[in-house]
């Protein structure tokens, strides 16, 4: 027993007391205690005399400390016995699923559509701009027919009025030797100083595109040259102004070389007529 | 001594009840035992405000930590008493504290503390001098740094300036005077 005495005597216990020793002497020390009756009295010594020491020195603490202090252990006390089962109910956030974001299809099927209505708007644009295009050529036409009408009824009223006009003289010029069937009318106004053929009622040969027939008018017994013309099957021409002439006393065709010639050629006179 | 205790029962019984948690054992530890763990409490932070956090502190962990005390390793006060003061130097040790007290001669911090102690505690004040009185001045001094200021034996050593196994004799022969004075 001179261990364990030397043992108590070293100091270790009182340590063990105040809590200063570590971890793997405490457990020597407490291993001793249950081998080592001696020991263990030893220690209930050291520790009887430890809580008297802090008795005889204790010091009331404030009356209010005892029921700030025993409510705070009778919380828990009083959570522990009415929920003994109670478990951390975690307070589950309401979780509420945001819709899942759908593919934004809208501005693709905008962007089509418009797409397509800019085609089929172009396609109609084409479409209403060749059809105009030929509604114009069509207006142009019938402008250009409208204008070829008033302007046949214009020559025609023309004609007319020259027929009416009592200041127009009818000079019917006859066949002559070379041409015997030939009759042509010449209408002649002193006061317009007008000169002009009737195609239409014109009774003269097709002539060949070298030739042309020249108007005369004798003036003073001298051929004065009142222009050229054509004879042609498809002539829609019915009078035809030629130059103008003062004081004819006769008219005459002859058919001349393409362009007219200065002095009448004689032996080609077709029609003739005095006034 | 002047405490009037409410409810006071064996130590068995007290450690019985607190097994079981029941209400009373909560009000009979605390009106056994609060006295002398403020008593140390206060002794080691010398301020009565924090002393009283303290001792709340202690009780809800000897409470809420209650299942890991055994009886066969030690008594009850024994183990309480080493919680406060765990408690008590963690928190004189830390940092605001510190700033607070700025270094103190060890002498000078067990004199203010006597007249703190004195101060405002009077009918305590002869129980006190009594036992501090019994215990020789190195006693004294090797109890306080141990006791109260939580120095390891080795850190006292140092701060002392004795070998190890005298910090371990003087603690010996120094609660060994405290027997004798209780016997």
């Amino acid at each position: 027993m001179e261990d364990v005495k030397a043992y108590i005597e070293s100091g270790i216990l009182e340590l063990y007391v105040l809590g200063e020793i570590s971890a793997q002497e405490k457990a020597g020390v407490e291993d001793m205690a249950l081998k080592h009756p001696a020991v263990r009295a030893e220690l209930n010594e050291i520790e009887r005399s430890m809580e008297l020491y802090a008795a005889e020195q204790s010091i009331e603490p404030s009356e209010a400390l005892r029921n700030r202090v025993l409510n705070s252990l009778l919380t828990n006390l009083s959570d522990d016995h009415t929920f003994p089962a109670r478990k951390a109910t975690e307070e589950q956030a309401k979780v509420i699923a945001l819709p899942a974001a759908k593919p934004n299809s809208f501005y693709k099927y905008a962007f089509a559509a418009c797409l397509a209505l800019l085609l089929v708007s172009v396609a109609a644009l084409i479409n209403i701009y060749s059809k105009l295009q030929t509604s114009n050529e069509q207006l142009l036409a019938m402008s250009a027919q409208n204008q070829r009408f008033s302007k046949t009824v214009s020559y025609q009223q023309d004609q007319l009025d020259m027929f009416r006009d009592t200041a127009y003289h009818m000079i019917r010029m006859k066949g002559q030797a070379k041409s015997p069937a030939s009759s042509m009318m010449v209408a002649w106004s002193p006061a317009a100083k007008k000169v002009m053929i009737d195609m239409a009622g014109a009774k003269l040969p097709v002539n060949d595109s070298a030739h042309q027939y020249q108007l005369w008018a004798i003036v003073a017994g001298k051929p004065v040259d009142l222009g050229v013309f054509d004879m042609k099957p498809d002539s829609t021409e019915a009078m035809k102004t030629m130059k103008s002439v003062d004081i004819p006393q006769a008219f005459a065709v002859t058919l001349e070389p393409h362009g007219g010639s200065v002095n009448p050629t004689l032996s080609n006179m077709m029609v003739l007529g005095q006034f | 001594m002047s405490k009037k205790r409410q409810i006071s029962l064996s130590e068995e019984e007290l450690v019985q009840l607190l097994r079981r948690r029941e209400k009373v054992a909560a009000e009979a530890l605390y009106d056994m035992y609060s006295a002398s763990l403020y008593g140390v409490i206060l002794r080691i932070v010398n301020e009565e405000t924090l002393a009283e956090d303290i001792l709340q502190e202690t009780f809800v962990k000897i409470w809420q930590s209650f299942s890991s005390y055994s009886a066969d390793k030690g008594r009850l006060f024994t183990w309480m008493v080493n919680i406060a003061r765990n408690l008590s130097i963690d928190k004189i040790r830390s940092k605001d504290f510190r700033n607070q007290n700025k270094n103190q001669d060890i002498e000078n911090n067990v004199n203010l503390i006597d007249e703190n102690r004195s101060a405002v505690y009077k009918p305590e004040l002869l129980g006190i001098k009594e036992l501090v009185n019994t215990l020789r001045p190195e006693q004294k001094s090797i109890l306080e740094l141990v006791y109260f200021k939580g120095y390891t034996h080795v850190e006292a050593a140092d701060e002392l300036g004795i070998p190890l196994g005298t910090v371990k004799t003087r603690l010996r022969m120094a609660i060994l005077e405290l027997r004798k004075h209780f016997n």
